[in-house]
């Protein structure tokens, strides 16, 4: 069993909040996994966002696979609009038999939301 | 965060699109029920996503009927084994049941 913890960040002048859902989901090797973040904007005009990710350790982020997400496409948000943001992923199997992941019972899925336009 | 590599920055660790695209959001909040199900299940049950499985399945089911979602087949998605786990449990049943 593999524990998914969630982080999330914007980048400065970026005025959403952003947060993940849950703190964490707990997952087996090659078993598909939803998980939400949620995004509010907080300012009184439209904003356009896009996100990127890492996977912490960095050795197991090859193992980290994304069915879908609402990442790499940009995202706008008016006014005050609250919105759930949700990734359903799998780890690759494979994780279990690397011996480089042994001892590896953690990952953390970072996502950092970054201000593209203001309507 | 340190990242590796002599230069520092995230080397060997391109960000890989998903495999299946990009969920639309979901403005008008559809799904929304499906979803609170599901982190509830999640929070009530230790976090553990086999046992909050319908409710995701749910939630993706949500998606697919609002239109916000590619529709598909989940056994393609993962869901295959919740399938063959009833049928193995369901066998199990009969055998000892039978006696073998």
């Amino acid at each position: 069993e593999v524990v998914v913890q969630f982080n999330a960040d914007v980048a400065d002048g970026m005025p959403w909040k952003f947060i993940p859902t849950q703190r964490e989901v707990r997952v087996k090797p090659g078993e598909s996994a939803l998980a939400f973040y949620t995004a509010e904007n907080r300012s009184s005009t439209p904003i356009t966002g896009v996100s990127t990710y890492n996977v912490t350790p960095m050795k197991a982020a090859v193992y980290f696979n994304k069915i879908q997400c609402f990442c790499f496409e940009e995202q706008r948000l008016l006014p005050g609009e609250q919105i759930d943001m949700p990734v359903f992923f799998y780890i690759d199997p494979e994780f279990e038999t690397d011996p480089r992941m042994d001892g590896i019972n953690n990952l953390i899925l970072s996502y950092t939301f970054f201000k593209v336009n203001e309507d | 965060m340190s990242a590796g590599g002599a230069f520092g920055g995230n080397r060997g660790a391109r960000p890989v699109p998903p495999e299946k695209g990009v969920f639309p959001l979901d403005h008008m909040h559809q799904c929304d029920l499906e979803k609170k199900d599901y982190i509830g299940c999640l929070k009530s049950s230790g976090h553990q996503s086999e046992n909050c499985r319908i409710f995701s399945k749910k939630y993706l089911e949500c998606r697919m009927a609002k239109n916000l979602m590619a529709k598909q087949d989940l056994s393609e998605l993962g869901f295959r084994n919740e399938r063959d786990l009833e049928n193995l449990r369901e066998e199990n049943n009969g055998r000892i049941e039978n006696g073998s």
